[in-house]
């Protein structure tokens, strides 16, 4: 396999079980123990009542697309997104009601704002699994 | 209440470093040295008279020493009482104004000189520092900076609104002409619709000409408290209001992509004014995107949400027109300064107000409004979000 040449994430000791998830194909949201508010980006404290009793719910992986962009141009740092071009990522609103940017396995001339689409799981190296999104029925 | 007026102002022309063009290749160092020392051409004043006053440093994009703003005030030779940094993008220079003239009116210090210089064009093959969540969650799946956000916010606007290419491609055009009036600005050619709208797809429906290009330059501002500032000049050009606001609407996961906390800031800024939206003659609104113009005129109150495609169609933008917008070409012609971008808002509005705007000068101008943004928000818009007033007595 050859050497993944993309940007990846930082693990930390509170994003290690939302990528631990990834690995097994589930996708987790952050959500408060204390007052139930659901959040994307993991944080390490409610953005709602500030506190640190945060847990992991396991998303539907369904939601629609907020809004959209078809990239056509790389920028240094992402130069290996090159061979993709033209590519689409996507703002996408989970139905359990946080926002996600990902990127959608469609040809542009197939995605549009509402469109619904289902997450899946692509391994970038034996420690990061991404998630992505494809339109659904 | 202690009035705070600008007494000096300063604008480097600026550069994309093409050497091969015969242009400057100057660093940060000397933007810094440069924008300064037009400050104390301007004014007749000396470094001496400078001790013990407040300075402010906007931050830049690239690679810097944690310890910035000293180390600029010891390149320039500067003893400040206070000494702050902008750490606010967009809204770096906008953010300094409000915390200088607090500082005055709080009474620490009697004038705060804004220092803002950037050199984006001199950094080859290296990525700007970015935020911890555009490394984890926005680089790795393939997002492109702020042109991928800000193409997303003009994508929602379309199908919220049903704006057309004409819509943004008018401001583009528009600050062109001033631009083209401006001698400082990087891009001067004027520009017809038809090349905007052939202008090639970056991050659809974001177009090149649409994208604010990155260039070299220097800026500053001084502050200064009434019972001195007839001592620097008697151009005095009043700091009629603020308002600023960050993080609205901080724990809503499903924000509108289509709004800023600009309307929150505006409305704070004419309270403390005590003027209308009407009142004023000239805004100018940060413009590293035209679809962030836009939601700019909205949320300051020109036109309703939704409605700013009828009013761009009705409405002369241009220096000549009813609302002049962006008189110095914004960042669109005249370029952007890296961190220091917004700061060419700021500069061009005191220059207006002081009658000093040469062929662009807005006639009869009493009051001018300036709305700054600055850090990409994570599923919304901007964090940082403000308004500036200049103008009466």
């Amino acid at each position: 396999m050859s050497e993944y040449k993309r940007p990846l994430p930082q693990i930390t000791e509170y994003t290690q079980a939302f990528w631990q998830a990834a690995k097994n194909g589930q996708l987790m949201i952050q959500e408060c123990r204390r007052c139930g508010h659901k959040q994307w980006y993991p944080r390490p404290s409610c953005t709602s009542c500030g506190s640190l009793d945060l847990g992991w719910r396991q998303s539907s992986g369904k939601g629609s697309i907020h809004s959209f962009t078809v990239i056509r141009r790389v920028v240094a740092n992402s130069p290996d997104f090159q061979r993709d071009i033209p590519f689409v990522i996507a703002e996408v609103d989970l139905d359990e009601g946080v926002r996600m940017y990902a990127r959608v396995e469609a040809s542009p001339e197939q995605v549009r704002v509402g469109q619904r689409v289902k997450v899946s799981f692509r391994e970038a190296t034996p420690e990061i699994t991404l998630y992505t999104f494809s339109p659904s029925a | 209440m202690t009035k705070i007026f600008v007494t000096a102002y300063a604008e480097t022309p600026v550069s994309r470093a093409r050497v091969d063009k015969g242009e400057k290749k100057l660093t940060i160092e000397q933007y810094y040295a440069w924008a300064l020392n037009m400050v104390l051409e301007q004014t007749g004043l000396s470094l001496s008279d400078f001790r013990g006053i407040g300075v402010g440093v906007t931050g830049s994009a690239y690679p810097r020493a944690e310890i910035w703003s000293a180390e600029v005030v010891q390149n320039l030779g500067l003893e400040p009482r206070l000494l702050l940094r902008g750490d606010h993008g967009g809204a770096n220079g906008a953010a300094l104004l409000v915390a200088g003239a607090l500082a005055i009116q709080a009474g620490y210090v009697d004038h705060f000189l804004i220092l803002g210089a950037d050199t984006p064009m001199n950094i080859t093959g290296e990525a700007a520092l970015t935020w911890r969540y555009e490394l984890d969650y926005l680089m790795p799946v393939g997002m492109m900076g702020p042109n991928s956000m800000a193409a997303m916010m003009m994508q929602r606007q379309i199908h919220q609104y049903g704006y057309k290419p004409e819509h943004y491609g008018k401001i583009s055009v528009s600050q062109r002409e001033n631009a083209s009036k401006n001698p400082n600005a990087y891009f001067r050619t004027p520009l017809k619709m038809e090349e905007y709208l052939n202008s090639p797809l970056i991050s659809d429906p974001l177009r090149m000409l649409d994208i604010c290009p990155f260039v070299n330059g220097g800026f500053a501002l001084l502050l200064s408290r009434d019972t001195v500032a007839k001592k620097v000049t008697d151009k005095l050009v009043k700091v009629a209001g603020f308002g600023s606001w960050h993080n609205l609407d901080a724990s809503n996961s499903l924000k509108d992509i289509t709004t800023t906390g600009v309307k929150n800031a505006v409305k704070q800024a004419l309270e403390m004014s005590g003027i209308k939206l009407k009142d004023i003659g000239l805004f100018n609104a940060y413009d590293d995107y035209t679809p962030v113009v836009i939601m700019q005129l909205e949320d300051a109150g020109f036109c309703e949400k939704g409605k700013a495609g009828k009013f761009l169609e009705e409405t002369d933008i241009t220096y000549r027109g009813e609302l002049p917008l962006n008189t110095g070409g914004g960042l669109l012609s005249y370029g952007q300064a890296g961190m220091a971008g917004g700061m060419h808002h700021l500069v061009e509005a005191v220059r207006q107000q002081r009658g000093e705007a040469g062929e662009r000068q807005v006639k009869d101008l009493r009051y001018s409004l300036v709305t700054s943004v600055g850090a990409l928000e994570h599923g919304g818009t901007f964090i940082n979000n403000y308004a500036i007033i200049f103008g009466g007595e």
